[in-house]
């Protein structure tokens, strides 16, 4: 389901842009498929290249040392009104390094009245998780957490 | 505030203790030991109502023991020569210990051997609960309250044979009100919850979560987070924080379906919620999550009175403050009791005393009821924990950051008797000191190696796996964000040398790395033994038929051997230190 709202939210970014980028990404990496996207060109996907800003609204809560790399809790939190005329339209979490970068997409409408998204992700490796944000004034925002996967040992 | 460094310093002054040499005056305090009394291991400037005393990292160590500190204790630049990393001499200037006295042997391994003779055996809970009891009489006990920062039911031979029962008992004994936990888990979460239902403490903890999805207790606290006491006529709240990293730091399957972790966000709610709701006179945190995490901890959460903490088994003769927030730790097996004196007025903290009392078992009576149990609790496991395996020709220490003897020994016993290219033993900070020439005991080697999880696995690895492997646990050791150590030391190595920069990038620190004197090649495989840790998980054609518990093999090498000669030649060079114990700076 995930996969499916993704795709269907990379064509809206694409329609809603109506910039040729993505699809010329699309383009030159067509062979490899939507998920062996780098993380800079499935931002670029998303963005359409517009500037992603760091933002302190965006309250990515992961842990330091994964308990487990297989199912790392992650909780996005945005600051914002969630009225018609502000509200957070999505939020996609990624994994920087994993071989397949994104990890959910979460389409969002007024009507859920709060911008939270709680959920799992599978990390490879340590690396930085990203959530994106996207409002609906066409912004978009970003937090990063490091989150460190070992295979541990020590007392 | 006053500390024992300088109640020493005062007592010596006042008992005239002052001798002269070569025509200067020079004082000499807590030099002699026939000079130091129980009195002056008492003496406290005491202030307010409430006194809590503070234990750590026992070790399940209840009878007497010698410990010697780490001579080298390495970690990030920015973090080399603070509290929590501080040994030897830097250890010694930043407190201004007086050389070669007791403080200084307790608190350093300088001249730890001379020392030991003058000065003997540490720790015990039939000497701790004379001093314990002579607080109370002092204060009134009902104004007494007795903290454990945890890993208290683990470490020896009495507390695996009992399952951690024989630890209960004693801190039943010792009257311990409050604990959290670390290698308490290791006897699996069943067992603990047992344990807890013998133990007359509170067990708190407000990071430890159901992670089951199926389960009832999902996304629930397993315990209690906090505790309310009344001391003296003040509400205390104590908030609990068990080891964070448990789960990752040990095998995952005791835990199985709770989930650990710093929750600083949880653990902020908690001290919002004890001063909003509750109305608390002061918070206190009891943690296990190590001393330089918790200075850390101490600048992000806010409104945190005291943080009791442990893991790392740091003395720390003074507080530090952070934030507001006054942070100790009371070093490890049961070498010392921290008592610190709170002056509560008008429902807020006022002032206080602190003094980390070293429990010299010379010099502090054993209470005969402790004996009597200690005694009882070892007697169905004399005969085996008393046989005299061999003798030892230099000292047999665990800790430092990279190399220690009796680490040095476990790895001689694993190559000899699994014929591997690599051994890899753990870096945990717990164990035991054998001085020169003594007997090594089979209780020595559980004093070591006593796990429930004992085996050692013999297994495959590829050369640039083990490359990866070290550079990943010298991250978890060395990372310059103290919230990313998981604060144990390195894991020790058999048959490998290398070079450290510890300053590098992750990834970067390691330099010519040597398996059996010849560079690591990369593509090569090589045997591995391995056990405490994780790392069979990574390999590939594990040698069943060679699995075997480490304290057995530990224990036939040195009946093989009869007198083992292990060198303190270390196999690690620190390529951006000069010495194992810098100062602030990285200066020695």
């Amino acid at each position: 389901m995930k996969r499916r709202s993704f795709l269907r939210g990379l064509g809206l970014a694409a329609a809603a842009s109506t910039v040729v980028v993505p699809s010329m990404v699309m383009a030159a990496e067509a062979p490899k498929g939507p998920n062996a996207f780098s993380i800079d060109a499935a931002v670029q996907a998303i963005t359409g290249g517009k500037p992603v800003v760091a933002s302190p609204k965006v309250h990515l809560k992961a842990p330091e040392i994964a308990e487990n790399g297989a199912v790392v809790p992650v909780t996005i939190e945005v600051d914002s009104p969630m009225t018609e005329d502000d509200y957070v339209k999505a939020i996609h979490v990624f994994a920087t390094k994993n071989s397949n970068v994104r990890c959910a997409d979460v389409m969002l409408t007024p009507a859920n009245g709060k911008a939270m998204l709680a959920t799992r992700v599978k990390l490879g490796t340590s690396q930085d998780v990203m959530a994106l944000i996207e409002t609906s004034k066409g912004e978009f925002l970003s937090a990063s957490q490091n989150v460190k996967v070992t295979i541990g040992g020590c007392g | 505030m006053d500390i024992s460094r300088r109640d020493f310093m005062q007592i010596a002054a006042a008992l005239g203790l002052v001798t002269v040499a070569n025509g200067c005056a020079t004082t000499v305090p807590g030099r002699n030991p026939a000079a130091i009394g129980a009195k002056d291991l008492y003496n406290f400037n005491a202030t307010g109502k409430v006194t809590l005393l503070h234990m750590c990292d026992l070790h399940a160590h209840i009878k007497p023991l010698y410990w010697r500190e780490p001579s080298t204790l390495i970690s990030a630049p920015n973090l080399v020569g603070t509290p929590g990393f501080l040994c030897g001499e830097s250890f010694s200037k930043h407190y201004g210990l007086e050389p070669s006295s007791l403080d200084a042997y307790f608190d350093t391994h300088m001249d730890f051997e001379a020392l030991a003779k003058k000065f003997g055996k540490m720790g015990g809970i039939a000497h701790m609960k004379t001093l314990i009891d002579e607080i109370k009489r002092q204060r009134g006990a009902e104004n007494v309250m007795f903290l454990d920062s945890g890993d208290t039911w683990q470490g020896t031979g009495v507390a695996l044979k009992t399952r951690g029962e024989a630890i209960v008992k004693a801190q039943n004994y010792l009257g311990v009100d409050v604990m959290v936990g670390h290698w308490e888990f290791t006897y699996g979460k069943e067992r603990v919850q047992e344990l807890i239902g013998k133990l007359d403490a509170k067990f708190i903890s407000q990071n430890v979560v159901g992670d089951d999805p199926f389960a009832d207790e999902y996304e629930e606290l397993i315990f209690e987070p906090y505790t309310i006491e009344e001391r003296g006529g003040a509400k205390i709240g104590i908030i609990g924080q068990s080891f964070p990293f448990t789960s990752t730091a040990n095998p995952k399957e005791f835990t199985q379906g709770w989930s650990f972790g710093l929750r600083l966000e949880t653990l902020q709610e908690y001290v919002n919620e004890l001063r909003k709701e509750h109305k608390v006179d002061c918070v206190v945190v009891l943690s296990h999550d190590g001393f330089s995490v918790d200075q850390e901890v101490a600048r992000k959460v806010h409104g945190i009175d005291f943080i009791l903490s442990g893991h790392t088994h740091d003395p720390s003769p003074k507080p530090i403050t952070i934030n507001g927030t006054a942070i100790v730790i009371a070093g490890s097996h049961g070498k010392y009791i921290g008592r610190l004196d709170i002056d509560i007025q008008d429902h807020k903290v006022k002032g206080y005393e602190y003094k980390l009392i070293p429990i010299a078992s010379n010099i502090i009576p054993a209470d005969p009821a402790g004996v009597k149990l200690v005694n009882e609790l070892y007697a169905p496991f004399d005969k085996e924990f008393n046989e005299v395996l061999g003798q030892t020709k230099g000292t047999l220490y665990k800790r430092d950051t990279f190399h220690s003897t009796f680490d040095q020994l476990i790895n001689d016993a694993i190559m000899d008797e699994m014929t591997c290219d690599i051994s890899f033993t753990p870096g945990y900070r717990w164990g035991t000191t054998v001085l020169a020439g003594d007997d090594i005991l089979m209780d020595n080697v559980y004093e070591m190696c006593g796990i429930t999880y004992p085996n050692v696995y013999t297994f495959e690895l590829q050369g640039k796996r083990i490359a990866q492997l070290l550079e990943d646990i010298a991250d978890n050791v060395f990372n310059a964000n103290p919230l990313y150590q998981q604060g144990g030391d390195m894991s020790r190595l058999g048959g490998v040398t290398y070079s450290i920069t510890v300053g590098a990038k992750a990834g970067e620190r390691i330099s010519k790395l040597m398996i059996g004197g010849k560079p690591l090649d990369p593509n090569k495989t090589y045997i591995v033994s391995s056990w405490g840790g994780n790392l069979q998980s990574a390999g590939e054609n594990l040698q069943e038929d060679k699995i075997r518990a480490i304290y057995d093999v530990t224990r036939d090498y040195i009946r093989r051997k009869k007198v083992v000669d292990v060198s303190n030649t270390g196999n690690v060079t620190l390529l951006d230190y000069d010495c194992g114990c810098p100062a602030k700076g990285g200066g020695c």
